[in-house]
């Protein structure tokens, strides 16, 4: 009994921030007063908040570019992981191990030491604030997870299943699409999922490689949204940051048991 | 033929492939390249080649138009007359030290609060909502708190505690206590996660056997939980470490670091010495310097972690 209270109270205390966001986000943002923050307002104003800051920082086209960042690149980095692993494994690669460690080390940089020279070298290629360049690195970043993970799922499946589609006939691009990927399904959306969370959040990426408001991904929309100069409301940005966080916040609660798998895995 | 004869170490799980020769396998082998060369290419492209570069460039002096100019280990000798520098290894070291210890302690006690008893999940939901937001979300609502005379500032003064009047985000330390604070109210959520998934994992038998022994309550945790969990704790503080050294979204979205450079961590003044002043060979010495310190802080922590494992026995 004791323990549910002391949790209970602790949780109470967890849950203030969140009322102050729901409080202020659903405010309309004329009635915004730094003075009654804590009382609710009678008058829902969520949607127009959202609206509001859907025009101050071009977040339509924002949410569309950060969409397909972060679901392209983690199913490009699966796949791409999923034939390495299949390469070392199944196909024993030679040296395969040391390949291995080669794609794996690439989990221990952390970004400040990528973004100078992403920065200057995207500049004179034409990918600096395109699209495609996000993508890339985005997908670069998460291809180590994607191999560590399918490596060990591959080592798992027992060799005669190639062996037997090998003496059936089938070219080993067949097997491995059509025999191995569906086999690692679970363990590539368990990935997928962790990397979709990762890219979603991602704000260092954005801020140096990108600048256009259709380019730029959420986080560094909302990064200069909040900033003194935006020249928004409370209630606006706070919208603006719970909108943005809910893609999030529901894979989250719907995957918990992955998100703490995953985060012992690497460093995400 | 080379198949036998690389196989075994390559592959554990596979058995020996004696006797597998012939055209279709030595096709197999050259496809095992191919298969392999995409993520190859990505990573040593996009990670690896940055890396090495941004090492070369922390011996120089560039400013992203001209070409760098060579200049030793100038941009490291300069960190020592850097006051922006000093300040922001030293809040750094209180992400450290404040995000090792608070969240990971309160993570311990919430996951054993709640382990094995009714409804624990949901009394255990206020602390993982948090957990989802990105540090630029996690940002924005506690910016909105701590503002003057916000959120923060009324709680205090409706206690009768000190910090009714102050400014958190303006003054000194308060700006990085209370953005360790924000972390934590994040952070805790996520390790009782992890904590769990350990207490689920440790075996019934010694916990059954210290009960019949009339152990309960805290000598059952000091005596038996919390040794069975210590190998998880390594995992969880190691975790914290080495995300708390490269703190940089929460930081440059509530303070950008300010005001006067004074809340800056070592990614941030990074960000800000190359991307704002334009001064890429300093920004990437301090990002050589951030790298260094986590590998050689992560090390230190480990070959601790495993002495004292070995000396338990």
């Amino acid at each position: 009994m004791i323990r549910r209270l002391v949790l209970g109270a602790m949780g109470l205390v967890w849950l203030i921030p969140v009322y102050l966001l729901l409080v202020n986000a659903f405010r309309p943002s004329t009635q915004y007063d730094a003075d009654r923050i804590w009382v609710p307002d009678a008058d829902f104003g969520f949607f127009d908040n959202v609206k509001l800051a859907w025009d101050a920082a071009g977040l339509g086209p924002s949410i569309l570019s950060t969409l397909l960042y972060s679901v392209a690149s983690p199913v490009a980095a699966v796949v791409v992981g999923a034939m390495a692993g299949f390469a070392i494994v199944v196909l024993r690669l030679r040296a395969g191990f040391w390949w291995f460690i080669l794609l794996f080390g690439g989990t221990i940089f952390p970004i400040q030491m990528l973004v100078i020279p992403l920065f200057i070298s995207y500049s004179s290629a034409d990918l600096y604030d395109r699209r495609f360049g996000l993508v890339l690195v985005y997908t670069a970043v998460c291809v180590p997870l994607a191999a560590l993970v399918m490596r060990s799922f591959f080592t798992g499946v027992a060799y005669t299943l190639y062996e037997a589609a090998r003496v059936d006939g089938a070219s080993v691009w067949r097997i491995f699409w059509r025999v191995y990927l569906p086999l690692a399904g679970p363990a590539l959306g368990a990935v997928a999922i962790l990397e979709f969370a990762f890219v979603w959040n991602d704000l260092l990426f954005g801020l140096t490689l990108s600048q256009d408001e259709s380019v730029r991904p959420v986080m560094t929309a909302l990064s200069s949204l909040s900033s003194a100069y935006s020249g928004s409301t409370v209630p606006v940005v706070l919208a603006a940051g719970l909108v943005m966080s809910l893609p999030t916040v529901l894979v989250f609660l719907g995957a918990q048991r992955i998100f703490a798998r995953g985060l012992t895995l690497g460093q995400y | 033929m080379s198949v036998a004869t690389a196989t075994p170490v390559d592959s554990p799980a596979a058995p020996a492939a004696g006797g597998r020769k012939g055209r279709g396998d030595r096709g197999a082998r050259w496809g095992a390249l191919g298969f392999v060369s995409p993520a190859v290419i990505l990573v040593a492209v996009l990670l690896y080649a940055p890396f090495l570069y941004t090492v070369v460039l922390s011996f120089t002096e560039y400013d992203g138009l001209n070409s760098p100019e060579w200049i030793g280990v100038e941009n490291f000798t300069r960190f020592f007359d850097d006051p922006a520098l000093t300040t922001s290894l030293r809040n750094t070291l209180m992400w450290v030290v404040g995000t090792t210890v608070v969240p990971v302690a309160l993570g311990l006690v919430v996951a054993v609060l709640s382990f094995g008893i009714k409804g624990g999940t949901w009394l255990r939901l206020p602390f993982m909502l948090p957990y989802a937001l990105s540090g630029a979300g996690l940002a924005v609502i506690w910016s909105f708190i701590l503002q003057s005379g916000g959120a923060a500032n009324d709680i205090l003064g409706a206690l009768h505690l000190p910090g009714a009047e102050t400014s958190f985000l303006q003054e000194e330390p308060w700006n990085t206590l209370s953005m360790i604070v924000a972390w934590t109210w994040q952070q805790t959520g996520v390790n009782a996660l992890l904590f769990l998934v350990g207490l689920q994992s440790i075996p019934k038998e010694p916990l059954e056997a210290a009960k019949l022994d009339g152990a309960t309550g805290w000598s059952l945790f000091r005596h038996v939980t919390w040794p069975l969990l210590a190998p998880l704790t390594t995992v969880v503080v190691g975790l914290a470490l080495v995300a708390s050294l490269k703190t940089f979204d929460i930081v440059w979205v509530m303070t950008q670091g300010g005001p006067g450079r004074n809340s800056e961590t070592l990614a941030v003044t990074m960000y800000r010495d190359a991307f704002v002043s334009g001064e890429y060979g300093y920004g990437s010495a301090v990002a050589l310097v951030l790298t260094l310190t986590t590998g050689a802080i992560t090390l230190a922590y480990l070959r601790r972690q495993v002495k004292s494992r070995e000396a338990l026995g």
